[in-house]
């Protein structure tokens, strides 16, 4: 049975369809990417899974219970964590201070609390940022931020919102190799990317997202030659001229 | 418990020498009316520490909070009336009572953002106080609509919490501040407070967090009035009269959090620090104002506020902190107001 199983998601805001019917199929273990063009429906696909938003229709299994229209605190106890792409950051408290709140999740105790953040603090080399506040921080400090924190709540799966955006190609080097070790700490992880090179790299399976539909789904190498996908990013002519 | 007393020595010799003065204040202070004041800026900061708990953490700003204090005297005040139950007891059935109308008022409004639970709370206050005063009578109790309750004056004793001697109450009212105080640094240093924090600041990814952030609010709602309602009995033991408008008035909330925003709200000392400077302008201008130009003191601390949020928008414990920083943590000169500073934890 599939981790997170997301079956025909549709969600309509006013007039627009930002999801349209879309499904997918997470296995325990994977790393999953989600692309598309900007305002394909991406973030408003996570907001469905993890509770920000109800789906207008459609069913969302995670370990097979059904979350769909769950509030957002119930999914993450459920065992899944979102970043957002619009950094959130609680922006007086320090780096720390954030963390722990993430890991309280699974602890009682302040001490403990702490013990599991400095943990995670080290592994995302953000240890030495510790006591800084966090409106202070840099855009891609703050995308770290949100990784530290989500992933101190031990979800089971790690809904990632464009986390290496905004981040110089040396710092995405860096970034790949920590996303997989998550990974391989027995995190599912869904990743939502523009970064191509990054997708690619990381995913065993790529879902492309075109005006909130599905437009092809598998193998990352299969996906990005499929015709389709690449009209939907970069035009038709780029299409005739392969020809 | 480790966490308090794991500070520096130097911390512990002063806050012990503090406390020391504090307890013997008594018996430098002879005069019955300069006790009042005293009692009175302690009770202020028991007041404004207890508005702390959702004011200071929930990231709202309450202005109806004489609401609860006024429920606190009039409970215990009703239940010596007309039972001669010991107002000790009154008091915790006041709490439990002020608790109880304080989560049922804040399930609607504490999902309220910024002004629009300022002014819901400024509503609700109100409008308890316009109640009291049109209300002469509930089933057997008493209370007299506008003119208020005088407390049948009593033998001096624990039981009928009534004392000769003003330094009984200074005791009283120190050792109830002392408690929350305690109280707030035990919720800053928990779950429950991280929670509130995060709730308070970045609702959104608090959720996403796994925090039920509504559930946390309530709970600091019900601590807070509880803990207010307490010490609203205090304030009827002491004055031994009250009505709504001077127990459950608009300027009592709006002192409090004036003593809040100044001293410096979610912090533990940033209310002890508000009364102390405020509650002195606010007898001055009352003894020698008060005729002529009533509500005087509150233009005063509009003012003090606006300078203080100019240079200080924490508060006053700000700069404070700063100095003893430098002075105590940091001897090194500039290094205090090193950002990475590990010994900035909440405090
Ligand atoms: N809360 C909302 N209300 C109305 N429209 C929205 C809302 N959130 C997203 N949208 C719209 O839905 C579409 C998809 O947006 P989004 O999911 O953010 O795209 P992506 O993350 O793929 O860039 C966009 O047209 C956006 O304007
Ligand atoms: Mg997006």
């Amino acid at each position: 049975m599939a981790l997170l199983e997301v079956k025909n998601v549709t969600k309509r805001f006013s007039g627009l369809i930002a999801v349209n019917d879309v499904s997918m199929s997470v296995e325990e273990g994977q790393i999953v990417g989600v692309i598309g063009p900007n305002g394909a429906g991406k973030t408003t696909l996570f907001n469905c899974i993890a509770g920000a938003l109800p789906p207008s229709s459609g069913s969302i299994l995670f370990d097979g219970q059904e979350v769909a229209g769950k509030k957002p605190y119930q999914i993450c106890q459920a065992g899944v964590t979102r970043t957002f792409q619009v950094v959130k950051p609680f922006a007086t408290k320090t780096v720390l201070y954030n963390t722990v709140v993430g890991a309280f999740a699974t602890t009682q105790h302040l001490h403990e609390a702490e013990t599991k953040a400095i943990e995670v603090l080290k592994f995302l080399d953000l240890y030495n940022k510790r006591d800084v506040v966090s409106q202070s921080l840099t855009l891609p400090e703050r995308k770290k931020l949100e990784l530290a924190r989500a992933l101190a709540t031990e979800p089971k799966l790690l809904l990632l919102d464009e986390v290496m955006a905004g981040l110089r190609p040396q710092e995405v080097t860096e970034m790949l190799p920590i996303i997989r070790k998550i990974n391989e700490t027995g995190v599912t992880i869904v990743i939502v990317e523009h970064i191509m090179q990054a997708i690619m790299n990381l995913s065993e399976k790529i879902y492309v997202i075109s005006f909130g539909k599905k437009i092809a789904e598998g193998d990352p190498h299969d996906v990005v030659s499929d015709e389709e996908v690449i009209k939907a990013y970069l035009g038709d002519e780029y299409v005739a001229t392969q020809h | 418990m480790k966490q308090l007393l794991n500070q520096k020595p130097i911390i512990l010799l002063i806050s012990a020498l503090l406390l020391g003065a504090l307890f013997i204040l008594p018996l430098i202070v002879t005069s019955p009316s300069l006790m009042q004041i005293i009692i009175l800026i302690v009770l202020y900061a028991y007041f404004t520490s207890t508005w702390n708990f959702v004011g200071g953490f929930a990231g709202v700003l309450p202005l109806g909070h004489s609401a609860f204090i006024g429920i606190g005297a009039y409970t215990s005040t009703v239940l010596f009336q007309t039972f001669g139950i010991s107002p000790w007891f009154g008091m915790i059935v006041g709490g439990l009572l002020a608790s109880l109308v304080g989560v049922i008022i804040g399930l609607p409004t504490l999902k309220l953002r910024g002004a629009y639970f300022a002014l819901a709370t400024i509503a609700v206050g109100e409008g308890m106080r316009v109640l009291f005063e049109n209300v002469k009578q509930v089933g057997p109790f008493k209370i007299n609509g506008p003119s208020g309750i005088s407390l049948p004056l009593m033998e001096s004793s624990f039981w009928t919490f009534q004392f000769g001697s003003k330094a009984t109450y200074y005791y009283i009212i120190l050792i109830m501040l002392l408690v929350v105080l305690l109280l707030t640094y035990f919720m800053m240093n928990s779950k429950v407070g991280y929670y509130l924090a995060a709730g308070g600041e970045e609702p959104e990814a608090a959720e996403a967090l796994g925090i039920k952030v509504s559930r946390y609010k309530l709970i600091a709602m019900a601590i807070s009035c509880f803990l207010a309602a307490l010490g609203g009995t205090f304030y009827a033991q002491l004055m031994l009269y009250f009505y709504p408008k001077s127990i459950m008035g608009l300027d009592l909330s709006f002192e409090i959090a004036f003593i809040a925003l100044i001293g410096g709200r979610g912090t533990i000392l940033g209310p002890v620090l508000g009364a102390l400077l405020l509650r002195p302008v606010s007898e001055l201008t009352r003894i020698y104002l008060g005729a002529s130009l009533p509500g005087l003191h509150l233009v005063i601390f509009g003012l003090i506020l606006i300078v203080v949020m100019r240079y200080y928008p924490k508060g006053l414990v700000e700069p404070i902190k700063k100095l003893i920083d430098r002075f105590i943590h940091k001897p090194a000169r500039g290094k205090a107001d090193d950002p990475s500073n590990p010994s900035a934890r909440q405090e």
